[in-house]
């Protein structure tokens, strides 16, 4: 006998079928990209808002893709042991510290070592309060929060205000990774400024994804399909995961249920780390109080977003990061774009819900396409104040959409004694 | 028990420094009570500029002083509380740095709030106006000093397109950007003028203090045609400056000199810097009441004041000084009256 019985009866009793016969194939996804990708050459053709296929835009969204992906990973691996992490903001605090004072000292590798080994650290503590000590998770994570920002406050006191151009609530310049280009990538640069419809969208995005990338940036891709590997094709994994749905059962079972979920959550808190080392030494090349700006708590949101999985968790992190990225380069320009491509979209979506039968949900979309459509051809701009809340709404939306087929691991936040189930 | 014991010695101390007006020959010690704002000591920009204010008085003026920092996720009544410890703890005058003290409301506000309890301290406020008796609120005149810059950015790009970007979306900030709008197409008329804002009260004016935010907003700037790009974004705008240096374009500083505080390497992009003059506000105000010459109500420091100005470090703007001055003269004499809100 084997943890997978663990896992094939789940509390609730989900078949597993259904969920399989969702998944889509590798032919329909390509279809959707390529859908998508005429969608958005075509928008940016008739409302001329070059920026939203531009290689600067996608440059920026991956930047700010990065670290609250990492944060997600990081929530991910937290959460499929069975431990909520909404410490995650304070980990990440750490992580900016860790990463701009491990630079300054030891050179731009040490500093992702020192953000990842610093939100380790974070992330023990709330294992050892969460699972040694049983207290509930969600207090444990506000208090590292809490706790991190003092901290993060004390130790630059300690360090960076004693370095020439550093103060108590900031570093000095922090020294930068390595950036790599694929070689001819660049030479794209000509068929960009172009504007010419699908090949120059698809030119930006190629020179965006493919040049003058951090290996930091490198490493956090990598890192996506890495957990999947370790926690969905190893037996390590597979424990992991069988204390975050069932661990009575993965005890009987002969797992150390304690010790995966201290693996989990520590490594939970290294990723996190590693998100705010991205922001202090790549995003902005320098630590500065507060950058993390709730970042930890929307990686969570994109975990619940991309429903425990880190495929799902990357297109979170990517959507959140491109409407960020848009809003803040562009402002309203882009953004009001972006209204008529929604339009789109919601239309696309309510025709396909009616054909596959669901009548009342594909004419709630169609009926809201409408006053979107009317708001872009009535409009030429969009208030501030509402493209900064452009990526909230977006992950909301979403939420809301997806939120019958998200399924958490089943023990997710429960407490857990060895022995008393 | 002890908290009470505090409150107790507080009332006394105050009621010391109240009865503390009575003359005497040899110039009394003036105890400085300074709340920072958000970022605090050590931004290179804002609350560094009170910092050097306050250090000035320490070494020109027979004062002592207590200097309490703010965080960065703290509620009004954090800011409230910080005010009351440093008056009921003798400190008079109390100095609240920063637009964040007056609050949403600010008729009650944390400074309108803890004026009240204390009436007997002094109070100043930078760059808001809280009207109460015993609070002198300390404003500059932004939108001068931005004119300014506004019109040494025209001048200086050669795309015709140049940039502002705002730490957070508040009627402060509107006043940089309305300056700078208007200098920059008094010297160019056909000047383009794009505006990216960093954050909103909506999220505790984050883009004050998120460089990564800052970087990628300059950057849009950047890849739109600007320039240049004036930041007036407190800490997010060493990323303006970082954006600036990679895409090899200009940058103009705010607040302080930043071509003087900020990282060697970024120097070359600041042509300028717009001059935020809160060191003298600062230092005058302790002066003010050294001297028992304390005043309410609303002091504007202006380009008339020097409390507002532009920066000439570097020589990026030497050819265009005459100019520059020409302005400055007439927004002096009134010939030109600059707009707050754009």
């Amino acid at each position: 006998m084997t943890a997978d019985t663990v896992l094939a009866s789940t509390p609730g009793g989900m078949p597993a079928a259904p969920v399989k016969a969702r998944r889509l194939s590798t032919p329909v996804i390509l279809l959707l990209v390529a859908a998508g990708l005429l969608a958005f050459s075509a928008v940016r053709v008739i409302t001329g808002a070059d920026d939203i296929t531009s290689s600067g835009a996608v440059r920026a969204a991956l930047a700010s893709a990065v670290p609250i992906g990492l944060a997600g990973l990081g929530g991910l691996w937290s959460e499929r042991a069975g431990v909520v992490n909404i410490g995650l903001e304070g980990m990440m605090i750490l992580g900016t510290w860790g990463g701009a004072w491990g630079a300054l000292t030891f050179g731009a590798w040490g500093g992702i070592i020192a953000g990842a080994v610093a939100g380790a650290l974070g992330g023990l503590l709330h294992a050892v309060a969460t699972v040694t000590f049983n207290v509930d998770h969600i207090v444990s994570g506000v208090a590292i929060t809490i706790l991190a920002f003092g901290l993060a406050r004390f130790l630059s006191s300690l360090t960076f205000a004693n370095m020439a151009g550093g103060g108590d609530t900031q570093s000095p310049n922090v020294p930068d990774l390595p950036r790599i280009s694929l070689p001819g990538v660049s030479a794209l640069d000509g068929v960009e400024s172009k504007h010419w419809f699908l090949v120059s969208d698809m030119a930006g995005i190629l020179r965006g994804l493919l040049t003058d990338v951090s290996v930091l940036t490198l490493i956090a891709i990598a890192l996506v399909p890495l957990t999947f590997y370790l926690l969905w094709r190893t037996s390590f994994g597979l424990r992991l995961r069988s204390c975050g749905e069932n661990p009575q059962a993965a005890e009987t079972l002969g797992v150390n249920v304690y010790r995966y979920k201290y693996y989990g959550v520590v490594v939970s808190g290294a990723l996190a780390g590693l998100g705010g080392a991205f922001l202090s030494m790549v995003a902005s090349s320098i630590y500065r109080e507060g950058q993390t700006a709730g970042r930890g708590y929307i990686g969570l949101a994109t975990m619940i977003f991309g429903n425990w999985r880190p495929g799902g968790l990357a297109a979170g992190a990517v959507l959140f990061g491109y409407t960020d990225a848009l809003q803040l380069r562009r402002g309203s320009e882009s953004v009001h774009a972006l209204l008529l491509l929604i339009a789109v979209i919601l239309l696309a979506v309510g025709v396909w819900q009616i054909v596959r039968g669901t009548r009342i949900a594909g004419l709630v979309s169609i009926a809201l396409a409408a006053p979107v459509a009317v708001w872009y051809f009535t409009t030429d701009q969009i208030p501030v104040e509402f493209v900064q809340a452009v990526p909230y709404v977006t992950t909301l939306v979403v939420l809301a959409l997806a939120s019958q087929r998200l399924r958490p691991p089943a023990a997710d936040g429960q407490p857990y004694r060895r022995g008393g189930g | 028990m002890a908290g009470a014991a505090i409150v107790a010695l507080g009332m006394t101390a105050c009621g010391d420094n109240g009865g503390g007006a009575t003359p005497t020959a040899t110039k009394k010690t003036v105890k400085v009570g300074l709340a920072y704002d958000i970022g605090g000591r050590g931004d290179k920009s804002f609350n560094d500029a009170a910092a050097a204010g306050l250090e000035k008085a320490k070494t020109d003026l027979n004062i002592e002083a207590n200097e309490l920092e703010a965080g960065a996720t703290e509620t009004e009544q954090d800011k409230y509380n910080r005010l009351k410890l440093l008056c009921q703890g003798g400190f008079n005058p109390v100095i609240a740095v920063g637009f964040v003290y007056a609050g949403v409301d600010p008729a009650n506000g944390p400074v309108a709030k803890a004026a009240a309890d204390c009436p007997n301290t002094k109070f100043a406020i930078i760059d808001s106006v809280v009207d109460k008796p015993n609070v002198a609120s300390l404003v500059f005149a932004e939108e001068q000093g931005s004119y300014l810059v506004g019109a040494a950015a025209a001048l200086k790009s050669t795309t015709g397109r140049i940039g502002f970007v705002g730490g957070c979306k508040v009627d402060l900030i509107a006043k940089f950007e309305a300056g700078y709008i208007a200098g920059a197409k008094a010297a160019k008329p056909d000047i383009k003028v794009d505006v990216n804002y960093l954050s909103t009260p909506a999220d505790r004016c984050s883009g004050f203090n998120d460089p990564a935010k800052g970087k990628t907003a300059a950057e849009g700037l950047y890849d739109a045609g600007a320039d240049v790009v004036y930041q007036a974004a407190g800490g997010s705008g060493v990323g303006v400056f970082q954006a600036a240096k990679a895409k090899g374009k200009k940058a103009i500083g705010v607040d302080s000199d930043q071509y003087n505080t900020v990282d060697p390497a970024l120097k070359d992009v600041i042509i300028t810097s717009m001059l935020k003059r809160v060191d003298t506000a600062v230092f005058d105000f302790v002066k003010s009441m050294g001297e028992d010459k304390f005043a309410a109500g609303v002091q504007v420091f202006d380009l008339k004041k020097e409390g507002v100005g532009y920066s000439t470090t570097g020589g990026f703007v030497d050819d265009i000084k005459t100019q520059l001055d020409d302005y400055k003269a007439k927004i002096i004499a009134g010939t030109i009256t600059v707009p707050t809100k754009p």
